[in-house]
């Protein structure tokens, strides 16, 4: 993996000048003494310094609420990480800077609280981790209103949040945050790569309806699609109707989609709610008047409405299909633990927690400032995704999006719901610094100014 | 013709969603109604229907399961759902004569907090039961293909509403012959007689010799069978997760009972079909607004006319 050098951080000072020794670096750091994660290099700040032989991760995911079965895919993910990190394995072996030792020599221990898939839930879950337990990281939560409460929270606190799923463009625009950083693509991305594939599967100039979950990742998932599905495929929208969290019965929503005029249904939901109106759209028959579409595809959605998903399209984040190495190592060392494939939460989580691991390594301190650097600009690959890139101007990792498409029941097993049509190369895909969610995006201080 | 055929759709839609909560509310009712107790695990009910509904339908399918691990392979039409109808309001009922002997009686006579308190604690231990023994795992909704050879999966054509799932048509039908029985029960047995007196004063039945307590055991017991029955009904249009219980049971039942009025069969069956029909005519026209102004409706009734439209005052008190 390389880095990127384009940026000096000040940790890249402070190497440069070690000839002058430790004393003569005490005024620029502000403290004496040079030493490892635990030492007083820097002044502190958060949780730093780590004291003792442990240091402690928070791993913050819905175990109850409409999202907890991703939760516990990203818990094992992430235990998974915790193991490798301690004892070698998996993708440590490979991954530049860790050593399989824990970390800068700690062994790392963790603490789970559990979101509830609610903002303050979260917030007062990772309160708890920050306060009581010291946690020098917190990653996790699947639900967009729970990763921006959180990473407000990590911001304020001035402790590393490593974002697990969310995919709203706000996680990374009008609402990112300097200590946050986020490897899942997002809402705007979908739009890209969806776009086109949809108007090359089902022509140009037609009529779409969108419903969406009311709230933050439902509100620019719509919007993406909207902008994209009109500029990409000349179609044009019907109407956007915003539907609450946790809908069950979408009957009443689906009455009022007019059928002689919509050639294509939008469903911007996730998790249960998706494994609800999915199935629920073909129960009225719409999928015979219209085309439909799911633009994030997830495993417990897939599950649920296994029969409805035939030949719909959507993305995904990763999946275990996919032929590289990394991805096949991946699944191979989850599937031996867990016996069975991998859904992409667990490879979010899996993959986050050893960024902040390395960067940690390559920074040598927990010092949050000099770690933000380390992973700003940051390219690596060996992730399952090819080349990533993650970028300074707003902690978004710039990389590929696959277009996935339901299997057809009878082809269906336990891991295999859908199928991958194309995976878009992010070079085909992304927004410049001043463009797009990243236009609105104002990361704040790293707390060292 | 537009208007007509909205009107038309707001109507079906709110029937079948006002059934379920109808189913619920009647259960709920006659248990407040005739013994003032408050049961906060009614939805524990509702999830223990869905949830057995779910296996009974998976072990009868046809194609696999246990029938089918035994060799019966074809009964001439699939059975799956057909024997959860039977099954389910069985185990409710049964479920229902352990709860009253075991939860609910002892605390008969104690304050109402201690009631919400036992009724609550038991609604999370089936909860978390459920997802230590089978699992946090989300499951299709198990409607089944065909009755009797009739396929139910595909859409028909109404007049003015259009294309509607066939299969929803059927609960509704289903659940107003289940709800029409049920208030037959209550308006013409002896059974429902003493379920009705108690609603007005338990004391005064008691007074008069009637065993009441015997037939404390059955109103509950019914009502329990009738939340489980709500569940499996649900169950066959919605997907099955253990939080089912309180979000999709709990607060519509009880707002059923302060619309319809505490104690009221009547006001259970109109609560829930008025509730339904306000949640699909908000939805379908500004949905945003459907959640406000259903509890802005709650509000009003409890303002207006607080023992709601067939409450008795002495419930309602």
């Amino acid at each position: 993996m390389a880095r990127d050098t384009t940026a000096l951080s000040r940790r890249d000072v402070l190497k440069a000048s070690g000839a002058a020794g430790a004393a003569g670096l005490t005024g620029l750091a502000g403290c004496a003494g040079i030493g490892g994660g635990g030492s007083s290099e820097y002044p502190a700040l958060g949780n730093y310094p780590v004291e003792g032989d442990e240091v402690v991760f928070g791993f913050n995911v819905p175990q109850s609420g409409s999202y907890s079965q991703e939760g516990a895919d990203e818990l094992r993910g992430y235990n998974l990480a915790k193991e490798h990190l301690n004892n070698g394995g998996g993708w440590v072996d490979d991954w530049d800077g860790l050593t399989g030792d824990g970390v800068l020599g700690k062994t790392v221990a963790s603490v789970e609280g559990d979101t509830a898939t609610d903002p303050d839930t979260a917030r007062q879950s990772a309160t708890r981790m920050i306060n009581r337990d010291n946690a020098i990281m917190i990653t996790g939560g699947s639900s967009s209103g729970v990763a921006i409460a959180v990473q407000e929270l990590c911001q304020e606190e001035k402790v590393q949040f490593q974002c697990c799923i969310t995919h709203s463009n706000d996680t990374t625009g009008g609402s990112c945050v300097r200590y946050s950083f986020r490897e899942m693509f997002n809402a705007y991305m979908t739009g890209q790569a969806l776009a086109p594939v949809l108007a090359e599967e089902y022509g140009e100039g037609l009529n779409f309806y969108q419903l969406y979950a009311d709230y933050s990742w439902g509100q620019t998932q719509q919007a993406s699609m909207e902008q994209f599905f009109t500029e990409v495929g000349n179609w044009s929208q019907i109407e956007s109707v915003p539907t609450p969290l946790g809908t069950s019965d979408y009957s009443s929503y689906l009455s009022d989609v007019p059928r002689d005029e919509t050639d294509v249904l939008v469903l911007n939901h996730y998790g249960l709610d998706a494994a609800n109106s999915l199935p629920q759209a073909i129960e009225a028959g719409l999928d015979q008047d219209m085309e439909i579409v799911v633009p994030l595809y997830n495993r417990l959605m897939a599950e649920a409405a296994s029969d409805s998903i035939g030949g719909i399209f959507g993305t995904a984040d990763w999946n275990w299909q996919l032929e590289d190495d990394a991805s096949q190592s991946f699944v191979e060392f989850y599937r031996e633990e867990h016996n069975r494939a991998p859904s992409y939460g667990a490879r979010i989580a899996y993959t986050q927690t050893l960024q902040y691991a390395a960067a940690v390594e390559r920074a040598e301190t927990f010092y949050a400032p000099e770690v933000i650097r380390e992973l700003e600009g940051h390219e690596y690959s060996g992730a399952g995704l090819g080349n990533e890139t993650m970028r300074g101007c707003d902690h978004q990792a710039q990389r590929d999006v696959l277009v996935m498409q339901g299997a057809d029941p009878s082809e269906q097993t336990e891991d295999l719901l859908l199928n991958i049509v194309s995976q878009t190369p992010r070079d085909d895909l992304g927004y410049a610094c001043d463009a797009g969610p990243a236009a609105e995006c104002e990361l704040g201080d790293y707390g060292d100014e | 013709m537009l208007l007509q055929s909205e009107i038309a759709s707001i109507l079906l839609n709110g029937l079948q969603q006002g059934a379920i909560y109808a189913l619920l509310g009647i259960g709920l009712t006659i248990i407040l109604g005739t013994m003032e107790f408050l049961n906060l695990a009614h939805g524990a009910l509702y999830l223990v229907g869905a949830y057995t509904g779910l296996i009974v339908f998976q072990e009868t399918a046809l194609s696999n399961g246990l029938l089918y691990s035994s060799g019966i392979t074809t009964l001439g039409f699939e059975g799956g759902f057909l024997a959860a109808l039977i099954v389910v309001p069985i185990v409710g009922f049964g479920i229902g004569l352990l709860m009253e002997r075991f939860v609910a009686e002892p605390f008969y006579d104690r304050p109402e907090t201690d009631q919400l308190l036992v009724t609550f604690g038991l609604a999370l231990i089936v909860e978390e039961t459920v997802k230590n023994v089978i699992g946090g795992n989300t499951f299709q909704s198990i409607a089944p293909s065909t009755i009797f050879g009739v396929n139910v999966s595909q859409p028909i054509s109404l007049p003015l509403v259009g294309l509607f799932p066939s299969w929803r048509l059927l609960i509704i039908a289903i659940a107003f012959v289940v709800i029409g029985l049920t208030y037959l029960a209550i308006e013409r047995t002896d059974f429902g007689l003493v379920v009705q007196a108690g609603t007005h004063d338990s004391e005064m039945v008691r007074i008069l010799g009637i065993p009441i307590n015997r037939s404390y055991s059955l109103v509950f017991a019914v009502g329990a069978a009738l939340a489980a029955f709500a569940g499996l009904i649900g169950a066959s249009i919605q997907t099955v997760s253990p939080q089912i219980g309180t979000e999709r049971a709990l607060i519509p039942a009880f707002l059923t009972i302060v619309v319809g009025g505490a104690g009221s069969v009547r006001g259970a069956i109109a609560g829930g079909l008025v509730l339904g029909v306000i949640i699909s005519a908000m939805t379908q026209t500004y949905s945003q607004w459907a959640q406000i102004v259903l509890y802005l409706f709650v509000a009003l009734m409890l303002i207006v006319k607080p023992e709601g439209l067939f409450g008795s005052a002495e419930v309602g008190e």
